[in-house]
């Protein structure tokens, strides 16, 4: 079957070229989100926050101003649930982000490369959405509580990836993104006594398909 | 054929009408003649019925209960049995003609397609017919056992008998089929097994391997109703009286049965693990009375009136709905499924207790309910003969409240407790309504102790020697109550076997790990782990034994046991291990023959078992020797208090034995009669009791309490303490009493009285200091201001020498001794401790007021405060998980408690509903102690502002909780305007008062 699928590669790259002189780029994509975590203190006890690895979709409208440099607005969902945990206790709590941001994109080869590599950077804003049950008891309030709520955050996006051309109008994207905001600091809020702060990391990677007009 | 629906329809219509008619449950079908059995067709729809002095079956439709047609048959068609197929009709016919006469014994077959009759002669009497799922019917004769084969009319002698007799015909005027034929055979709903019963003959019949089981049997009184009633898997079987288990050993008894073979019927429901029986008792009236009773214990569910008694064998319905069976008349039909909806009349209450107060003697009143289970509206009445006890109305209709009113003055010289009892009476219903028992106490201050209401015939009483509990034993309801020693709760239930009598915990070898119950009306003892307090394998006593006493040591568990098979009462020995008895050939050098109304204690170290017995002999059981070491008989009679000491001495009434059992000397007889004795280490406490009223078994004085020194037994006199209400005194037929259980902890002393147990604390004769209070705070969040009607703490010093809560409703204006009042007015009291008293201020208390706290140690010192007109608290009570001490502020979209991680949500106006004290006088008023009403709602005088961090919220609604006492309830809106934080502040203000609170708002 791999054998297949190098061959099935090799045709779709072959007839592409043509594809990557267009103006316009829309598309989507999809794939998995990873946080890194910030450290809630607390004199009772300190505490790992953030959010659980999950699965992030995006879509995006880009545009070519020269050969290298391009520009695209992006929407991501991510599905990640707000985790706490401290010692050998753990809580988790439904959770989601919306995120809307515009990205610089700089291509590494001319549009009449197949494949394109390219560097994205650029700004925008993050919804955190607290989406589970909420209980009268939560394990770790004391240090901090996972909220039924929303916050909005300034969002600063880096990332990077490849595009390859499929055919004369598509192609197929491959990046990696670093989506950086500040703590959320009511969706999961430190409780009295209790201190965070610093910024959140969101690693996203994600595949998925664009088409050029 | 009718269809199922229609049967259903026409059963209940025809239980309504049998209802209507005057309070009796079931129809009556007269046939013209004597019936002798009946058997179900059920596809059909049909029910025959043997008519024994007829000579004819008649079939009567399930549809209408009406005979529709009658098959004439040989003479005297005693037993009928149809086949699984339903093809065959099988008709035993008892023709035991004396001579001159010649016999006609005989067996029918109807085939039921065609109508056609074949009858086969048969050699003897036979006793009954019943058919096994094989399709073979079993005929039993009063000489051998046959196989008969309807489809080919071939017969096979499983087996002969011999030594039983059947009655001659003819017989004298008067006689019954059941009391002429003596014999019932029936089998399993499954088909696999059958049993059968005659005078002297009980059996069973294995139908897959035709393997029988038959033995002659000796019973006193007769095993009456001579009817045999299977369970679904044939495990077990009624046989008159008895219930037994496959090995013919008697699970349960009817107690007490007259015996009579013509009047009643037993059927067994094992889908709902209930009997349905008519089973005379001695003494009975002769009113037919069916009782349901459940199918393991035969514990007593509900007693029905019956138009006119059974008289035979009685059939259910596959279903469960109806019940057919053999009556004076005829058949009697019960539509039993349908029993939930016919008219009854039950009171939601056991007991009714109203607690002497030395505080307060104004006249009390209680409220009693009436209730129709089935919803409906009946008519009843309810009565008092007692002096002093009233109710208002008298008469109503279900459902019905009735205020029951007491007067404590009237029983004001009793000093004890009153037992009277009001009677419920109904024309309509067709249950025997079971009596109120009103228990009413009056007392004195320096009557010690806190008496616990437990309804029901309590018979004996056991401390835990390891732990901190004591079990005390119900014998109407057949079981063990085990309760927590620390704050003298229930905590579980155990189903012994019928009528239990005595209990023991076995020894060393087993860790004290097992309860054991014996009963007189069940061959098994009960075995309870009492770690799990699960029950265990039981033990099976020798048949025909009934264990009435029981005791252990360290090396044997005796037990004391009456013979139904003749015998002298004897010892048994039990072996725990094996769950078995052996009754002991001797005692030693004495005779193994006891007086049956004998009882066994052990020793605590459990080095000898003290035996005592109403016709005044003792003997001594010594664990070193592993045998009876000591037998007199110095009194023509014992009766009362029993104990064994670890220092070799004895106590049996009045008297005091020594290790050989000599009388040593005797307790004053002045206080009364002995109930309790309790040895502990090298003391013991005593406890006795006046004699009863006439007309009374129990006496309604004080009872005593005496802390003794054994080594100086006139010291006791002048160490007698009052209790406050008597012990039990032993009965006819339970003459001795153990009512006295020093607690493991040796924190209470457990007392068995006339209204349940009364507490002790170890101490209670201790010298008692005058209570004094410190501070009176509200019990919401324990600041100083009050306000009428708002739940307060009183703290202080010796205020209770226990700790006692009550949820009775309405509180009690007394609690444990300890009574509290304001400008002269009694508090209700909810909870008392030795520095805290719990209580709701009274609504017409406001302004500068005195408030004093009495006990039996005296009168405290004014305590001078001022209650507000309002003064909102909130409730710190609630809890989430650990977290504890959390105000009672609830979400209104979930009902749940606000907290940190379950915060106030500011936008589309959610509810907020806040529960809180001390928003003080109502409209309409309340009175003190009393649950607030739901319609319509208590509504303060004073309406309360919200705000929560500084934003007003619309107050929806505020009242006083309904059905709680004390308790108010504010119902907010939470607009978008409030602002969010971890920690806003949530004022409540009334007038020139307020409250806060910090909750968490977030979006």
């Amino acid at each position: 079957m791999k054998h297949c699928i190098y061959a099935m590669s090799f045709v779709l790259l072959a007839g592409a070229p043509a594809a990557l002189a267009q103006k316009w780029e829309v598309g989507v994509a999809g794939g998995g989100s990873f946080y890194t975590s910030q450290t809630i203190t607390n004199p009772a006890g300190n505490a790992d926050a953030g959010l659980a690895k999950g699965f992030a979709v995006s879509g995006w409208l880009g545009n070519n101003v020269s050969n290298l440099i391009g520009g695209e607005l992006r929407y991501d969902y991510e599905h990640s649930g707000l985790r706490l945990s401290s010692g050998g206790t753990s809580v988790n709590f439904g959770g989601m982000t919306n995120a809307i941001h515009y990205d610089f994109l700089l291509h590494l080869a001319p549009s009449e490369s197949p494949v394109r590599p390219f560097l994205a950077a650029g700004a925008g804003v993050k919804v955190y959405s607290g989406t589970g049950t909420e209980q009268p008891f939560q394990p770790l309030s004391n240090i901090a509580l996972l909220t039924k709520t929303q916050e909005v955050k300034p969002l600063v996006s880096v990332g990077g990836g490849i595009k390859f051309a499929l055919a004369k109008n598509a192609l197929l994207r491959v990046e990696v993104h670093d989506f950086l905001t500040p703590f959320p600091q009511n969706v999961i809020a430190p409780n009295a006594g209790s201190k965070t702060g610093g910024w959140l990391q969101d690693f996203v990677v994600m595949a998925g398909l664009s088409f050029g007009f | 054929m009718l269809s199922k629906s229609y049967c259903w329809k026409a059963a209940l219509a025809i239980g309504f009408a049998a209802v209507a008619w005057g309070g009796t449950f079931g129809t009556v079908v007269s046939i013209g003649g004597q019936a002798s059995d009946v058997a179900l067709d059920e596809p059909r729809g049909l029910l025959y019925i043997a008519n024994f002095t007829a000579n004819r079956v008649d079939v009567m439709s399930l549809a209408n209960n009406t005979i529709q047609t009658s098959i004439n048959v040989p003479a005297q068609p005693s037993a009928l049995a149809v086949s699984p197929d339903d093809h065959f009709l099988v008709v035993a016919h008892f023709g035991n003609a004396a001579p001159p006469g010649s016999s006609t014994n005989a067996l029918s077959v109807i085939d039921l397609g065609s109508n056609a009759i074949q009858t086969f002669a048969l050699g003897s009497p036979p006793l009954g017919v019943a058919f096994g799922i094989d399709g073979m019917a079993l005929v039993v004769t009063t000489t051998d056992f046959l196989l008969f084969d309807p489809v080919s009319g071939s017969t096979i002698e499983l087996d002969t008998i011999a030594g039983v007799s059947a009655k001659t015909l003819p017989q004298p005027a008067g006689s019954t089929p059941t009391s002429i034929v003596a014999a019932s055979v029936a089998a399993s709903a499954d088909g696999l097994t059958i049993y059968g019963l005659g005078d002297t003959l009980v059996f069973r019949y294995a139908v897959t391997n035709r393997a029988l089981s038959a033995s002659l049997y000796t019973a006193a009184p007769p095993l009456g109703p001579r009817v045999v009633s299977v369970s679904q898997d044939g495990s077990s079987f009624t046989a008159g009286w008895t219930l037994e288990d496959r090995y013919f050993f008697d699970i349960s008894e009817f107690p007490n049965p007259s015996g009579i073979l013509n009047v009643g019927t037993t059927a067994i429901d094992s889908a709902h693990n209930l009997i349905y029986a008519q089973v005379r008792a001695k003494g009975d009236q002769p009113s037919p009375v069916l009782q349901i009773v459940d199918a393991d214990n035969l514990t007593v569910e509900s007693k029905l009136n019956l138009p006119e008694n059974f008289a035979g064998r009685s059939v259910l319905s596959s279903d469960g709905s109806t019940l057919y069976g053999v009556s004076d008349s005829g058949v009697m039909v019960l539509t039993v499924g349908s029993l939930s909806a016919a008219h009854q009349v039950v009171a939601t209450q056991e007991d009714m207790v109203f607690r002497g107060n030395f505080c307060d003697r104004s006249v009390a009143t209680q409220v009693l309910t009436v209730v129709d289970p089935s919803g409906g509206n009946t008519a009843f009445s309810i009565t008092s003969n007692t002096p002093g006890l009233s109710v208002s109305p008298s008469s109503g209709v279900t459902p019905a409240t009735i205020l029951v009113t007491v007067d404590p003055n009237v029983f004001a010289s009793q000093k004890g407790t009153v037992v009277a009892a009001l009677q419920l009476q109904s024309d309509q219903a067709v249950n025997i309504p079971k009596a109120v028992r009103v228990l009413i106490n009056s007392r004195e201050p320096v009557q010690r102790g806190i008496f616990v209401d437990v309804p029901g015939v309590l018979v004996d009483m056991l401390a835990d020697p390891t732990q901190n509990r004591f079990y005390l034993l119900r014998q109407d309801l057949n079981q063990v109550q085990v309760y927590d020693g620390t704050n003298n709760t229930l905590i579980a239930t155990l189903r012994t076997g019928n009528v239990p009598k005595g209990m023991a915990i076995a020894r060393d070898a087993f860790n004290r790990q097992y309860l054991l119950v014996g009963c007189d009306s069940a061959q098994y003892v009960s075995v309870f782990d009492l770690q799990t307090l699960q029950p265990t394998q039981p033990i099976r006593m020798q048949n025909g034994d009934y264990v009435q006493s029981l005791a252990a040591a360290n090396n044997a568990i005796l037990a004391v046991t009456r013979s139904s098979a003749g015998l002298d009462p004897s010892i048994h020995s039990i072996d725990l291990g094996t769950r078995s008895s052996t009754r002991l050939p001797s005692l030693g050098v004495f005779q193994n023959k006891v007086a049956l109304n004998s009882v066994l204690v052990a020793s605590t170290n459990g080095s000898s078992i003290l035996l005592a017995s109403t016709d005044g002999s003792v003997m001594l059981y010594d664990a070193n020797s592993h045998s009876f070491t000591a037998s007199r008989k110095d009194f023509t009679s014992l009766s009362g208090a029993y104990a064994a000491s670890n220092f070799n001495q004895y106590v049996v009434g009045n008297n005091v034995l020594d290790s050989s059992l000599v009388p040593l000397g005797k307790l004053e007889v002045g206080t009364g009669a002995p109930s309790g004795f309790a040895f502990v280490d090298q003391f013991a406490f005593r406890t006795t009791a006046p004699g009863p009223p006439a007309g009374s078994v129990q006496s309604t004085a004080p009872g005593i309490i005496q802390r003794i020194d054994p080594t100086n037994l006139t010291s006791n006199v002048t160490r007698a303490t009052p209790m406050v209400e008597a012990p039990l005194l032993g009965i006819t037929g339970a003459a001795f009493t153990r009512t006295l259980a020093p607690l493991y902890s040796r924190t209470a002393i457990i007392n068995l009285t006339v209204s349940g147990f009364t507490v002790l604390p170890w101490n209670y004769d201790a010298a008692l200091a005058p209570p004094q209070i410190t501070s009176v705070v509200n019990a919401a969040d324990l600041t100083v201001p009050i306000a009428p009607g708002g739940l307060i703490s009183v703290f202080g010093t010796q205020f209770s020498s226990v700790n006692l809560a009550t949820n009775a409703v309405p509180l009690p204006t007394q609690l444990a001794d300890t009574c509290l009042s304001v400008n002269g007015q009694p508090v209700p009291i909810r909870l008392v401790s030795l520095t805290q008293v719990n209580g709701q201020m009274p609504f017409e208390a406001i302004g500068d007021v005195t408030m004093i706290l009495r006990t039996p140690g005296g009168t405290s010192n004014n305590y001078n405060l001022k209650v507000l007109p309002g003064a909102p608290a909130v409730f710190y009570n609630a809890s989430a998980g650990p977290d504890t001490n959390l105000p009672t502020v609830f979400r209104g979209d979930d009902g749940l408690l606000v907290t940190d991680s379950h915060p106030v949500h500011r936008k589309d106006n959610a509810d907020l509903v806040i529960y809180l004290t001390g928003l003080g006088q109502t409209n309409p008023a309340v009175g003190d102690g009393l649950p607030s009403p739901s319609n319509p709602l208590a509504v303060p005088l004073n309406a309360p502002g919200v705000t929560l961090g500084g934003v007003s919220l619309p107050v929806v609604s505020y009242n006083l909780t309904p059905g709680q006492v004390g308790w108010y309830q504010i119902e907010v809106n939470v607009p978008t305007s409030v602002p969010t934080g971890l920690s806003v502040p949530l004022v409540i203000a009334q007038g020139q008062n307020s409250t806060s609170l910090a909750v968490r708002v977030v979006d």
